[in-house]
């Protein structure tokens, strides 16, 4: 009974990252962007969590570790290039 | 339909989408950032197939270090030319086609072939868990790469060092910039102040649990390179072009470490490259951690050496 | 199912809820500010429920340090990302990382240039 319900706990969470692919391809900023991959992150971690539970297999919490370890690397840089590229030489987009 | 068909139908129609949208173009940063949300999906397939080693990787490299390598790039091509080219729609030309139809064909066969492989008896396998309780080794995938083919290994950290020859070879002596960090957010500080020293612990716990349970010198090697390029993101580690012995050496102790083991186990009568004991093992997966770490992190850095920034 | 598990299927389900409220609230909100307020909250909730869930079924200490120990990196990992983005949400006016960037964040963004 339980392993149905992790089973179907899994398949509905990765159904929940179907719907959050939406605002990667829409947008419209950047930043929404960026906010879909923090959800990737949070629900691939929750997903390793519970296949290390429903597969027996413990070392997928190590994965688990690992991604949500590094998770904040991708909006450091996210970070670091929309400050430098502000700071550039480029031309403005909309001023108001 | 039951619960295992489900998730894989899912995973490979998810991965499948994400792949395509990474390729299709429209906005570049858009494809990016599929192609980063595409290496956390695949760490969680490499999960869902029972590869934990693979997810591990995966998870620090395709979802780490890629992602950051691939952000930079984009940046450093936005300097060089600011207007995004309208539609960098690959399926515009026709040797994209070409490429996809030969892709598309090699896949076929290696899925066809390793799908009739299935059928035959596992003789490999079946060698390698009989041959494996001598070793004192528990976790399969170390025993291949260190012990029983322990030349190729040798040869892949062999072309990580190689790369980076090359790499600094066709740069010179110029120094590359990387995105100004923000200095003013100082949650970010603190961030990476928690999480360096975690990396560490793990990434040794990875290694010596590598022996018996899935971790090792390459699931070790890429979270100390994804902590390496965090702090030089972070603005707290600094590339520079002084030439430091302790880099340097640290660049090559992997290599040189496994050749004199290789060489060194001659002079008792054994043959070359055969591996003494569980203490080598070890002994060669760390001197691997070290040197493929420091060498992709000097890679994403395009620098000759790191220097610590204080604050 | 014994209660260990029952409780456990009950944290799953709260955890569940969550998640799907994060995921909705980022597909519903007007804009990014309050689309990243909804997500990180929600999701390191849903987190919580899952992780608590998981170290109930795991039934060993080490496990379920483990997890406690990824729930707070996960935590302070969304908390510093959530705070770069609205950072440089806020700041991108006019200096647009792509096309859609121009716009600048939304409402209360453009609610606290204008002064």
């Amino acid at each position: 009974m339980i392993d149905h319900l992790l089973a179907a706990a899994i398949v509905f969470l990765l159904a929940n990252l179907a719907l959050g692919l939406w605002r990667i391809w829409r947008g419209p900023t950047t930043a929404d962007r960026m906010l879909s991959a923090l959800l990737f992150g949070a629900t691939s971690v929750a997903v390793l969590i519970l296949m290390a539970e429903w597969q027996a297999i413990p070392a997928l919490r190590i994965v688990a570790l690992l991604l949500v370890m590094l998770a904040a690397i991708i909006t450091i840089t996210y970070a670091g290039i929309s400050r430098a590229s502000g700071s550039s030489d480029q031309p403005g987009g909309q001023q108001r | 339909m039951t619960w295992a068909l489900m998730m894989d139908v899912s995973l490979a129609i998810g991965l499948l989408f994400l792949a395509w949208q990474a390729l299709i173009g429209g906005s570049l940063l858009r494809g990016i950032i599929m192609f980063i949300v595409f290496g956390m999906v695949l760490a969680v397939a490499w999960a869902w197939l029972g590869s934990p080693d693979l997810a591990m990787a995966e998870a620090a490299i395709g979802a780490g270090v890629t992602g950051a390598l691939i952000l930079v790039a984009y940046w450093r091509l936005k300097r060089v030319n600011a207007v995004e080219p309208a539609d960098p729609s690959p399926l515009r030309s026709g040797v994209a086609l070409v490429v996809a139809v030969l892709g598309t064909g090699l896949v076929a066969a290696l899925g066809l072939a390793s799908v009739a492989a299935l059928e035959g008896e596992p003789v490999a396998g079946q060698l390698l868990n009989e041959a494996l309780p001598e070793t004192g080794i528990g976790n399969p995938i170390t025993g291949v790469l260190i012990i029983f083919r322990s030349l190729d290994t040798l040869l892949e950290i062999a072309v990580v060092l190689a790369a980076y020859v090359a790499a600094r070879a066709a740069l010179g002596k110029r120094q590359v910039d990387l995105p100004t960090p923000s200095r003013d957010a100082p949650l970010m500080t603190a961030l990476v102040t928690v999480i360096a020293p975690l990396a560490v612990l793990v990434a040794i716990y990875l290694l010596k649990a590598g022996g018996q349970i899935p971790g090792g010198a390459f699931q070790a090697s890429a979270l100390l390179a994804a902590l390496g390029v965090m702090l030089v993101l972070a603005g707290r580690l600094e590339s520079t072009l002084a030439v430091s012995l302790w880099v340097r050496l640290a660049l090559i102790v992997g290599t040189l470490v496994f050749c004199l083991m290789g060489l060194g186990v001659m002079l008792f009568g054994l043959p070359l490259l055969a591996i003494p004991g569980t203490w080598a093992v070890y002994l060669i997966e760390a001197a691997m951690m070290v040197s493929i770490a420091i060498t992709l992190v000097l890679l994403f850095a395009g620098s000759d050496g790191l220097k610590g920034v204080g604050r | 199912m014994n209660l260990v598990e029952l409780v456990a299927a009950g944290l799953l389900v709260c955890g569940l809820f969550f998640y799907l409220a994060g995921t909705v609230g980022l597909l519903r909100f007007p804009d990014a500010l309050s689309r990243l307020h909804a997500l990180t909250k929600a999701d390191n909730l849903g987190l919580m429920f899952v992780c608590l869930a998981a170290a109930l079924l795991a039934g060993s200490l080490r496990a379920a340090l483990l997890l406690l120990l990824v729930w707070l990196l996960a935590l302070f990992a969304a908390t510093v990302s959530a705070h770069l983005i609205a950072q440089v949400s806020l700041r991108s006016q006019g200096q647009a990382l792509e096309p859609g960037d121009e716009g600048g964040a939304g409402g209360p963004a453009d609610g606290e240039s204008g002064k």
